[in-house]
C-alpha cells in the first residue's frame, strides 16, 4: 500500500500548476464561458495544441500512437489539476480506452493522434427515447449494405453533438438476435450526410450556470440519423459484439479526476467559505451542528478520493474491476448531492440566489449546483443501477 | 500511489487469516465469554510463534521491526473471527513504551511481549469519558522519589490479565490543560489497586480500576513529568486506528454472511438476494466497509511515514462508527428472526462491533477534532493535500 506520490509525481503537479498559471488567460475563460463551439474556440485550441506539446494528454496511452506509455497516476494528475480550473484536458472520458482496446490498428492510428491534438472530440450516442437506463433496448439501427451500414434513428442527450468531430454510438445490427448479443459500435463522422443535431436546453440554462457549476451545462442535443450511409470500417469491434466494448469503455470513463472531482469540489468550496465569510457577523462556522456536519462530509469526501485512487491503482496495474467502477460512482454522485443540499442549509435563503440575482453568493454558484449535483447520478448509468451492478457482479446474486 | 496491498502485504494478510480461522472458532469466542481470563493462554503463545505480538516492534527488543499498517493487516483478521486475545490492548502499550519509555522499560517489557510472556494494556479514560486532558482527575502526587496514586480509571480493556497498565495521571493543576498530565507504568497487582468487572455488550474484559494510595517508583514514569499528553494523544491515535482494524475486519465477515444467507435463503419463491431491496442493501455494505477499511489504513500509512495524521485516525473512527455499525444491523436485519437467536452466531459480530463504535472517540468527539482541523486553522484546504498549520 502506498497513500503517497512520488517525487517526481509531486514536481510534475507543480509543473502542471505553473503551467496553467501561465497560459490559462481571462480570455480563455471567457470563451469557454461563452459557450460557442462547446466553449472550444480558438484559445482552447491553443492551449490543447501547449498542452499536447508537453507530453500531456494521453500519458497512459501507447506511444506508437503519441501517448507517452506512462503512468495512468501521471496522467490523473495532470486531468485533476486542469479540471480543477474547470478545463477538460489529458483524455479521460474521451472514448479512448475502448478505441485502444477494441479498436483496428487503422482506428488507432488514425483516431488517438487526432484525439491527442484535440481535433477529434466524440459526442457519446447511448441514450434513445424509449432507452435510457435500459441500454441494450435501443432501436437505432444500421443495416449492412455491401462494404457500407446505412444507419436510421434517434439518440437523445449527446452532449458534445454540436462541436463534436465523431459520434461514439451504439446501433442494432442484428434485430432477431437477444438484445445484447445484436449491437455494434461505429465511430461516425460529425459531417456526414443525414445527421441533425437539434439542441435540448437544461434547467440550467436561464440564466445560465456560472462556471465551476457541478452539472452547469445549459445544453445538450438530440441527434438525428436519417439514411446516414457509412463504410464499414466505421466499426469498432466485432459486429454485434458492441454490448461488451460499450460497457467496457464506460466503466473506464466512469472514474477518474472528473467523476471525483464532480463530487468533492463543494466539500471543499464550502469549508473556505466559511472559514472567510459570514452572515453580518453570524459564522456558520462557530455553528456546533454546522461544524459537526462539515467533519461528516468532508471524511465522506476523503472516501470518494480513495475509491478514485482505487480504482487509479487497479487501472494502473493493468487490472480489471469487479465492482469497484460501480462503488465509485454510486459514492461519489450521492455524496456530492448529499453536501450540495447541506450546503443548501448552512447558506441559508442565500442558497437559492441564481446568477445575476442581487445579493447571490458566488454568482449564485450554489442555487445552480443545487439543480446539477443529482445528474451525476443519473448520467451514465444510474446509482440504482450501479447497486444492482455491484450486487450481480460483484457479490454474485441472482437476477431477478 | 497504489493503495491495494503489494503481493507481501496479501501474503500476511492470507498467512493470519489461515491461522486464525484454523484456531479460532465461534465455540471458542463463546467460550471465552465465560471464561476467568477471556482468552486461551495456548493461543496467545502461538500467535507470539507467529512473531505477531512483537510484528511493529524494534528488533533489538526481540520484535519484527514491521510497519504498523502490517500489524492493522493482522488486526482485521483478528477482528474478522473475533480473536478472543488481549492483541489490541498489548500492542498498543507496547508501541507506546517503544516509543516513549525508558531503556529500562523496553528491556523489562518488550521482549516480554513479543514472546507471549507479558499482556499489557493502558488506562486513560474516566467517569467523564472524553478523552481529553481536562477530564484527567486521578492525581500522582509527589512522595519522595515516586508518586502516589488516587482516583478511578474506566472501561480498561484486560486489565485482569495484564502484567502491567499505563496509567495516564495528573501530576500538577497547570493553567494550560496540555500541561501536568504524566503517564505511569503500573502493576496491576499492586497495593491500592482494585478492579471491579463491567459487564459489556462485547462481553469483553473492561473493568472499573480504583486506586487508592498507590505508591509507585521513580521509574515508573514513562516520558518527562507534566508532559505526558502528546503521548497519551498519540498512544489514542494509534489505539484508535488499530481498533478501527478490528471494526473492518469483523464488519466485513458480518457482511459476508449477509451475502451468503440471501443466496440460499428462500422466501416466495426465490432467494432473497434476487430482490433489488435486499442488492442494494448489500452494496451499501460493501461500500461502507470499503470505505472504513481505506481511510484506516490511510491512517496507518500515514503514521508509518512519520506524517501528521491524527485528522486521518478521526475520520476513520467517525466513519467506521456509524458505517460498521450500519453493516452489522443490516446484516442483522436481512437474517431477519433467526439473527437474534442467541443460539445462532450472527450476534456475536453484532455486539462487538457495536461495542466498539463507542470506545475510543464517539463520533461526535472525532468530527469535532476534524472540524477544528478544518475551520480554526487560517489558510485554504484542498482534498488529498495537507491542511493548513498553525504558524
Amino acid at each position: 500500500m502506498d497513500f503517497g506520490y512520488t517525487q517526481d509525481q509531486e514536481e510534475l503537479r507543480q509543473e502542471v500548476r505553473a503551467f496553467i498559471d501561465g497560459n490559462v488567460s481571462q480570455g480563455l475563460l471567457d470563451e469557454m464561458e461563452g459557450g460557442e463551439e462547446g466553449g472550444r474556440g480558438p484559445e482552447y485550441r491553443e492551449l490543447v495544441q501547449k498542452v499536447a506539446d508537453k507530453g500531456w494528454i494521453g500519458i497512459s496511452w501507447p506511444k506508437e500512437y503519441g501517448g507517452q506509455s506512462g503512468s495512468r497516476i501521471d496522467q490523473y494528475i495532470v486531468e485533476e489539476e486542469f479540471m480543477r480550473r474547470g478545463i477538460a484536458v489529458g483524455g479521460a472520458g474521451s472514448g479512448a480506452p475502448a478505441i485502444l482496446a477494441a479498436g483496428t490498428e487503422e482506428q488507432k492510428e488514425y483516431f488517438i493522434p487526432g484525439m491527442i491534438r484535440g481535433e477529434i472530440i466524440f459526442a457519446l450516442g447511448f441514450t434513445e427515447p424509449q432507452a435510457g437506463a435500459d441500454l441494450a433496448g435501443l432501436q437505432c439501427r444500421a443495416v449492412r449494405d455491401g462494404d457500407d451500414f446505412v444507419v436510421n434513428g434517434q439518440k437523445m442527450y449527446t452532449s458534445a453533438a454540436h462541436y463534436a468531430s465523431h459520434i461514439y454510438m451504439m446501433c442494432r445490427t442484428d434485430p432477431d438476435a437477444p438484445r445484447h448479443r445484436g449491437i455494434s459500435i461505429f465511430l461516425i463522422p460529425m459531417d456526414t450526410p443525414g445527421i441533425t443535431v437539434r439542441p435540448l436546453w437544461t434547467i440550467q440554462s436561464d440564466p445560465p450556470a456560472p462556471m465551476g457549476t457541478t452539472y452547469g451545462m445549459v445544453r445538450t442535443n438530440e441527434t438525428f440519423f436519417e439514411n446516414v450511409r457509412i463504410p464499414a470500417s466505421c466499426m469498432l469491434g466485432e459486429e454485434n459484439g458492441g454490448w461488451y466494448v460499450g460497457a467496457m469503455g464506460l466503466n473506464l470513463d466512469r472514474v477518474g479526476a472528473s467523476r471525483y472531482l464532480i463530487s468533492v469540489r463543494r466539500d471543499e468550496d464550502i469549508v473556505n467559505w466559511v472559514k472567510e465569510n459570514d452572515f453580518a457577523g453570524n459564522s456558520p462556522a462557530d455553528n456546533p451542528a454546522v461544524r459537526d456536519k462539515l467533519a461528516e462530509l468532508w471524511t465522506e469526501a476523503q472516501v470518494c478520493r480513495l475509491m478514485t485512487m482505487r480504482s487509479m491503482s487497479l487501472v494502473n496495474r493493468g487490472d480489471t474491476f469487479t465492482y469497484e467502477g460501480s462503488a465509485e460512482k454510486v459514492w461519489a454522485p450521492e455524496h456530492g448531492v448529499k453536501t450540495t443540499e447541506a450546503i443548501s442549509q448552512i447558506l441559508g435563503p442565500y442558497a437559492q440566489l441564481l446568477r445575476g440575482s442581487e445579493e447571490a453568493i458566488e454568482d449564485g454558484l450554489y442555487a445552480h449546483n443545487l439543480m446539477g449535483s443529482f445528474q451525476s447520478g443519473i448520467n451514465h448509468g444510474s446509482v440504482q443501477i450501479m447497486r444492482d451492478q455491484m450486487a450481480r457482479r460483484g457479490l454474485g446474486m441472482p437476477r431477478g | 500511489m497504489d493503495i491495494l496491498p503489494s503481493e507481501e502485504e496479501q501474503m500476511i494478510k492470507n498467512v493470519a487469516r489461515e491461522l486464525l480461522e484454523a484456531e479460532i472458532s465461534t465455540a471458542m469466542v463463546r467460550e471465552m465469554e465465560l471464561d476467568e481470563l477471556g482468552y486461551p493462554p495456548t493461543l496467545w503463545k502461538q500467535m507470539a510463534n507467529q512473531g505477531w505480538l512483537g510484528l511493529a516492534l524494534p528488533e533489538q527488543y526481540g520484535g519484527q521491526g514491521l510497519p504498523l499498517t502490517y500489524m492493522g493487516l493482522i488486526l482485521v483478521e483478528a477482528g474478522r473471527v473475533l480473536a478472543p486475545v488481549p492483541l489490541h490492548s498489548t500492542t498498543v502499550a507496547a508501541l507506546t513504551i517503544t516509543s516513549d519509555g525508558t531503556e529500562q522499560q523496553k528491556q523489562d517489557i518488550l521482549p516480554s511481549v513479543s514472546n507471549g510472556d507479558m499482556v499489557l494494556t493502558w488506562a486513560v479514560a474516566e467517569r467523564d469519558p472524553r478523552l481529553i486532558p481536562e477530564a484527567m482527575t486521578l492525581v500522582a502526587t509527589a512522595d519522595g522519589n515516586g508518586w502516589v496514586l488516587n482516583g478511578t480509571k474506566m472501561f480498561v480493556d484486560n486489565f485482569i490479565v495484564a502484567h502491567r497498565c499505563l496509567v495516564a495521571a495528573r501530576t500538577s493543576p497547570a493553567s494550560d490543560a496540555n500541561q501536568g498530565i504524566s503517564l505511569f507504568l503500573v502493576d496491576p497487582n499492586g497495593t491500592g489497586v482494585s478492579q471491579t468487572a463491567l459487564l459489556t455488550l462485547a462481553k469483553d474484559k473492561q473493568s472499573r480500576v480504583d486506586f487508592k494510595n498507590h505508591r509507585i517508583e521513580g521509574a515508573a514514569l514513562v516520558g518527562e513529568l507534566n508532559q505526558g499528553w502528546p503521548i497519551v494523544e498519540a498512544m489514542l491515535d494509534q489505539a484508535t486506528a488499530l481498533l478501527c482494524c478490528q471494526m473492518v475486519g469483523a464488519a466485513r465477515k458480518d457482511a459476508e454472511m449477509a451475502i451468503e444467507y440471501a443466496k440460499n435463503r428462500v422466501a416466495f419463491g426465490r432467494p432473497i438476494g434476487s430482490f433489488q431491496s435486499v442488492q442494494h442493501m448489500l452494496a451499501d455494505m460493501i461500500l461502507h466497509v470499503d470505505g472504513g477499511e481505506m481511510l484506516t489504513f490511510e491512517a496507518l500509512w500515514k503514521m508509518d511515514q512519520g506524517l501528521p495524521a491524527s485528522v486521518e485516525v478521526s475520520q476513520a473512527k467517525a466513519f467506521c462508527n456509524e458505517k460498521c455499525e450500519s453493516v452489522v444491523r443490516t446484516s442483522q436485519v436481512i437474517h431477519g428472526g433467526i439473527g437474534f437467536m442467541m443460539e445462532f452466531d450472527l450476534h456475536l459480530w453484532f455486539r462487538r462491533v457495536t461495542s466498539w463504535t463507542m470506545r475510543l472517540g464517539t463520533t461526535y468527539d472525532h468530527r469535532a477534532r476534524i472540524a477544528a482541523a478544518l475551520l480554526d486553522v487560517p489558510g485554504k484546504v484542498r482534498l488529498g493535500m495537507p491542511l493548513p498549520t498553525a504558524a
